[in-house]
């Protein structure tokens, strides 16, 4: 009978409680969703090796550049080592390498980073970029270089334009096969062969830095890049995850904005629960008072009540959780870039924080202890 | 007889409202007594405290050998599921339950429930048709009739009922007096509060209230006039 009488003053009641489900259950979805994106994005951005484009970057030990697109390079590295220690690999995991020599040349009297690469393997090293345009086909290329929109902007250059670089007293030359828009740094870069940069900075045969993309699980890449380390021991192999660790940091900062965030839609969702009980409280005093006179202790009518609420507020956080998760999901996919799969234990939790918030929202019902049934029973 | 209630100097007051004022009189096992009288004279706040609503300023109510001005709060919630049955005037049934389900209310509170033995006392009160309505599926004299159905679910001493036919028409007050004459018949102990003097006549014995005194108690029984 006591399910039967909770379930059926649930029934009863659907028009308040359902306000109060809706707060239990969006409640129950943005803290499922903001501890789910926590948890995953915290771990997956931070934990796992990038997948797309470049996920290992070969540099000079000392004075590494802490980003990949510096655009001063303090110590170079001879082309040929790196080289060599790739060809000592096994090569069917790289998906795409290639060297990178970073000099500040100028064009149209303009200051610009030009980085000398094998232009045929940015495509898949920078999958990230639009290109408009076409991507240089042959490394040995040197008539053809990219340049970043921004530079393409600045210097008024359209496709096929010709664009002259001047270092020191040398220059070289290149017409315009496609404008890169990187959505970074790059941007700001003209992209050219290595050879034709070497040459021009009188570098002959160094390089600043030599990216990777290999292909494979975290463990296949955290391999790899062991076993390139211990080839290369004179430079550093580092991996690139998906986050930075400066970001990594940032996302430290957003956890505490989560737990605040928590706790203040907890308190809400509690406010919006309290505000129903209450009304729903007045408006069952006469069931009360019924119910006592029919020599219903105060605990055991209460008690029903109590679970009417433990219901809804599991109920509401199961709900609100799935839709959380779903929530995250799609989160994780729009502003991370990244697929966020939903926590096990964020589902005990939100729905535990869920019923404690519900039950502390139901302590209007203590007031119908002092329901005198003499009074509420005289009639109206 | 054996006497089931005994009242004795029983007062009563609201603040400086003295709604019961040395009130004593007692009841056998078994006597139908119309409760009479003007309004605000008492007769609801006597129910109450005989029904452990309500607990006296002093004097002493004696239902079944307890004492209800000596009750406590929990004393109080034993006495009425073990030993009252209510019937209000307002009928005052839980809108969100069916008919069934207010009989069973009573079962539970009192021990445990039993939906068969509720469909029965339904069906009794001539309801076997309407027991899983919704009282507001239900007329006045149909509610009123659960309301008789669920005071007597739990075989209380005593059934006390605050006005039963207030609120109802000829016919259904008609049907309603004609089961607590059943009841009476059947030897249930029945205190009625009533402001119809024919309604009154129905009873053995009427108890006339007049600014919380009484009137006049120990009318001799009517029922020859019945006949
Ligand atoms: N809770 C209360 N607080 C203050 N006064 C009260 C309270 N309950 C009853 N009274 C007063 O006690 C007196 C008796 O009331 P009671 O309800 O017993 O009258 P009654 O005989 O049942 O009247 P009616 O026939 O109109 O139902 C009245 O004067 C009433 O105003
Ligand atoms: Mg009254």
């Amino acid at each position: 009978m006591f399910w039967r009488l909770v379930f059926q003053l649930l029934r009863g009641s659907r028009g308040r409680l359902g306000v109060a489900i809706l707060a239990i259950v969006s409640g129950a979805a943005v803290i499922s969703a903001l501890l789910n994106l926590d948890l995953g994005v915290q771990n997956k951005l931070t934990q796992e090796f990038r997948t797309l484009g470049a996920n290992i970057v070969i540099s000079p030990a000392s004075g590494a550049p802490a980003q990949i697109s510096g655009a001063e390079v303090p110590s170079l590295m001879p082309e040929r080592d790196v080289l060599a220690a790739l060809q000592q690999l096994p090569s069917a995991q790289v998906s795409a390498a290639a060297p990178y020599l970073y000099i500040v040349a100028r064009a149209q009297n303009i200051r610009v980073v030009v980085a000398g690469t094998w232009p045929d393997q940015a495509q898949k090293l920078d999958a990230t970029w639009k290109l408009e345009g076409n991507w240089v086909r042959s490394r040995e290329d040197q008539s053809q270089c990219l340049v970043g929109r921004n530079v393409a902007r600045r210097m008024q250059l359209a496709l096929g334009n010709p664009l002259e670089l001047h270092y020191m007293d040398r220059s070289a030359q290149c017409r315009v096969a496609g404008i890169v828009d990187a959505g970074g740094s790059e941007d700001n870069q003209v992209f050219a062969s290595l050879s034709a940069v070497q040459s021009l900075a009188n570098l002959p045969g160094q390089i600043g830095v030599a990216q990777l993309s290999v292909t494979g699980t975290a463990q296949i890449v955290a391999d790899y890049a062991a076993r390139l380390a211990a080839a290369l021991p004179q430079y550093q192999v580092r991996p690139i995850r998906q986050v930075t660790e400066a970001e990594g940091a940032l996302l430290g900062r957003i956890r505490l904005l989560i737990v605040s965030m928590v706790l203040l839609i907890l308190i809400l969702t509690a406010l919006c629960v309290l505000g129903t009980m209450a009304a729903l409280a007045m408006e069952r005093r006469k069931d009360v008072g019924l119910m006592k006179s029919l020599g219903g202790s105060i605990s055991r009518i209460v008690g029903i009540f109590l679970a009417e609420v433990g219901v809804l507020g599991a109920v509401g956080g199961l709900l609100g959780t799935i839709l959380g998760a779903a929530l995250a999901y799609w989160m994780g996919l729009r502003v991370f870039g990244t697929a966020i799969s939903p926590r096990w234990e964020v589902f005990p939790a939100t729905i535990a924080l869920m019923i404690v918030v519900t039950l502390a929202g139901a302590l209007p019902l203590r007031m119908l202890g002092n329901v005198k049934p003499a009074e509420i029973l005289r009639g109206e | 007889m054996a006497t089931l209630v005994q009242v004795e100097n029983l007062r009563k007051e609201f603040g400086n409202v003295r709604a019961l004022d040395g009130v004593s009189f007692r009841v056998d096992a078994g006597e139908w007594i119309a409760i009479m009288g003007p309004s605000g004279s008492g007769k609801t706040t006597l129910i109450n405290i005989l029904g452990g609503l309500d607990t006296p300023t002093a004097g002493q109510a004696v239902v079944d050998g307890t004492d209800v001005a000596r009750l406590d709060e929990a004393g109080l919630t034993r006495f009425r599921a073990e030993k009252i049955g209510f019937i209000f005037q307002q009928f005052h049934l839980v809108p969100y339950l069916t008919a069934v389900e207010n009989v069973m209310l009573a079962q539970y509170f009192h021990s445990t429930t039993d939906e068969k033995e509720a469909q029965q006392s339904l069906e009794r009160v001539g309801l076997g048709d309407r027991i899983e309505h919704l009282p507001s599926q239900l007329s006045g004299g149909e509610q009123q009739r659960v309301a008789v159905a669920r005071a007597l679910i739990n075989h209380p001493k005593l059934i006390l009922a605050d006005e039963p036919t207030g609120n109802l028409d000829e016919a259904n007050e008609e049907i309603v007096l004609s089961l607590l004459r059943e009841l009476h018949n059947e030897g249930h102990t029945i205190l009625m509060v009533t402001h119809a003097p024919s309604i009154g006549r129905l009873a053995d014995r009427r108890i006339e209230f007049a600014h919380g005194h009484l009137v006049q108690a120990a009318v001799a029984s009517l029922k020859p006039e019945l006949a």
